[in-house]
């Protein structure tokens, strides 16, 4: 099992959280963890999101980045526990 | 602004459709959908009523793959909502541009358990490209054209646009000169063409793995002029038939469980497999690390996270085919190899001769297939009847075999013949359908009379859940469990009650002049064909096994 962080932009609207959990879990993530709070002037939203998986992270990037309202997405670390 | 004039939200739905082309769609009335219903009545757009709202998702479907254009549902909140799902889940697995319209309970009672109440926009989550809820109707023409853009951009696939019954009634005044395209958001990367060049000069044994991506793409012209210049064997799957020519030498079909024996073992053997548009679905690969094991991998896409999702790559040519595929078309030395290879086919082609008075459905469905006017549109429903469909039917374009492949569901056939029928009013239309899949959307024999369209409906009739029932033989050690249908009804007199002409053939001796009828006949029409219920499909790689040692007989 690895770990890993994600740090995710995103447009504020309500149903993001939702979809970037449901992909997560539905590609085979574990949540470690999670962070999200949103800059009301610009209206963009950060979602810090902690996993591990069996599987190579750049599976859950890909499809987390094909969510419409994604603005970026970057794996911050890689530890293995 | 020009054009600007005060209109309900559910006017304006119409009006939004019909900038963005649509002259079609399929739905089905109720409570929470009345709103825009009412404006339908004053709208240009033709409505067909379906008997089920899994009949509109499968006839928008239909609609859209045998035209290319977006196919168009609607249905009430609620029961009808959750009966779309299974028709959005079909094309979100084979990336199919569809618009659901749901109705939704007023916003002020949203959340509440009001009456026909469901979540529809948490459900869609796991089933659509895309979603949205429209709580302020000023948002209502931004939401439209974005679910156009949407189902249309990139890897296409279907989207939801659930609307509460207040927006649908709130006025708004909107200019509709006002269109924003939505820009495509996801950067690809660079396409790796040199490396890709570098591959395939080095390659003596490629293959070209043709998917549904090709069709998709709209990339039919540049994938042949590729085939042309390369000469290059190439095999296809389910749902990229019609992609290659048919009548190419080297084109040895089908790949995968019930591919053709030729094609599995050209890819087991391959030492360059080329990728065009498919993503290596399990009933394509067999065992996956048993896969064409030799064999360095291009995989053009448009969908970044297909690369490397089951098949580590050696080049990734991310991007639209219509550029990406020229940009790879050179000259190749592979004599021996397209030798073998067009050996293999000759070697392994079908055998109709079937012992025995009993129909043999293979031989029915090739001539069909050898009879049938140019540009027949072929849909199938799911189970034994669709793969003898893929395998003895041939096609020159993918928009002319509509079947469900990704999610390979039952009751496809029927209500995707309506919406194919729709879109090409002057084009024959012929459902391939099975006994067991034929009744899970056989109201939509209503929707066929109603409209009087001329389908043909050609029954595979062996009295079983046959699919099914073939698994039971080989790996289930002949333990029949629920798949017996011989109280079927009397599917003659069953169409006859849609005044659809109908006719059951038994035996070898009738099935040319069956045809012949059912072709020439002006109307719908359904032909019964009876067969033994033993018959199999061949060959089958069985599951977790390498394609190359399939099963051809028991
Ligand atoms: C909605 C749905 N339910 C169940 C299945 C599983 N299934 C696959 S093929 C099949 C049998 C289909 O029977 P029929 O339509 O008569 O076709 P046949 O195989 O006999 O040609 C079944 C039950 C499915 N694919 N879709
Ligand atoms: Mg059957």
């Amino acid at each position: 099992m690895k770990s890993y962080q994600l740090t995710i932009k995103v447009d504020d609207k309500q149903v993001v959280l939702e979809r970037i959990l449901q992909v997560t879990r539905y590609r085979g993530f574990l949540i470690n963890g999670i962070n999200a709070e949103v800059n009301t002037g610009t209206n963009i939203g950060t979602i810090e999101l902690m996993v591990r998986s069996e599987r190579p992270i750049e599976l859950l990037v890909d499809q987390i980045n094909k969510l419409i309202d994604i603005k970026e997405v970057k794996v911050d670390n890689n530890t293995t526990t | 602004m020009a054009n600007e004039k005060k209109q309900t939200g559910g006017s304006l739905l119409f009006n939004v459709m019909q900038q963005h082309g649509v002259e079609h769609v399929f739905g089905y009335p109720g409570g929470a959908i009345m709103p825009i219903y009412d404006a339908l009545y004053d709208s240009d757009i033709q409505h067909f009523l379906c008997r089920h709202e899994q009949g509109a998702a499968f006839a928008a479907v239909g609609y859209a793959r045998a035209s290319g254009k977006v196919g168009v549902c609607l249905a009430t909140s609620g029961p009808g909502a959750t009966n779309l799902i299974t028709g959005l889940a079909d094309a979100l697995a084979d990336s199919i541009p569809v618009v659901a319209i749901t109705g939704q309970v007023a916003t002020s009672a949203m959340g509440s358990d009001a009456f026909q109440e469901i979540d529809i926009f948490g459900l869609s989550l796991a089933c659509t490209k895309h979603s949205f809820q429209v709580t302020d109707v000023n948002d209502l023409p931004k939401v439209l054209h974005k679910a156009f853009a949407i189902a249309l951009e990139g890897r296409q696939g279907p989207v939801l646009v659930d609307i509460p019954k207040d927006i649908q009634l709130a006025e708004i005044t909107h200019s509709l000169e006002d269109f924003s395209k939505l820009k495509n958001m996801v950067k690809l990367p660079p396409a790796n063409v040199g490396s890709a060049i570098a591959l395939l000069n080095k390659a003596k044994q490629p293959i070209l793995y043709v998917g549904g991506g090709v069709g998709m793409a709209n990339a039919i012209d540049e994938l042949r002029a590729f085939i042309d210049v390369t000469s290059i064997p190439s095999v296809s799957t389910l749902k990229g038939l019609g992609a290659v020519n048919p009548d190419d030498e080297n084109y040895l079909g089908m790949l995968g469980m019930h591919g053709t024996k030729a094609a599995n073992i050209a890819v087991q053997e391959c030492d360059l497999l080329i990728a065009v548009g498919a993503r290596f679905d399990d009933r394509v690969t067999g065992k996956l690390n048993e896969f064409a094991p030799h064999a360095k991998v291009i995989h053009f896409d448009i969908d970044t996270a297909e690369i490397n999702k089951r098949r580590t790559v050696d080049a990734a040519i991310l991007g639209d085919l219509k550029i990406n595929l020229p940009a790879l078309a050179i000259p190749l030395s592979i004599v021996d190899w397209q030798q073998k290879c067009r050996k293999m086919k000759k070697d392994f082609a079908w055998d109709y001769n079937h012992p025995g008075e009993t129909i043999f459905a293979p031989a029915v469905l090739k001539e069909i297939s050898d009879k049938m006017p140019k540009n027949t549109c072929v849909t199938t429903d799911v189970g034994q009847h669709q793969m003898w469909a893929a395998q003895h039917m041939l096609f020159d374009d993918p928009s002319n075999f509509l079947t469900s492949g990704g999610m390979g569901t039952m009751g496809f056939g029927i209500p995707a013949a309506v919406g194919a029928q729709v879109s090409r009013p002057t084009d024959c239309i012929i459902a391939v359908t099975g006994d067991g899949s034929f009744m899970m959307n056989v109201q939509e024999l209503s929707t066929i009379k109603r409209f009087q369209l001329p389908v043909k409906i050609v029954l595979i009739d062996n009295a079983k859940l046959g699919m099914v029932r073939q698994w039971q033989d080989l790996f289930f050690n002949g333990r029949l469990s629920e798949t017996d249908l011989s109280d079927n009804p009397d599917f003659v007199m069953l169409a006859t009650a849609f005044e659809i002409k109908a006719k059951q053939i038994t035996h070898k001796d009738q099935v040319s002049a069956a045809i012949e009828e059912m072709l020439d006949h002006d109307g719908p029409y359904l032909l019964q064909v009876k067969i033994d219920a033993k018959d199999n499909v061949w060959p089958l790689v069985p599951p977790n096994t390498a394609n190359d040692k399939m099963m051809e007989s028991t």
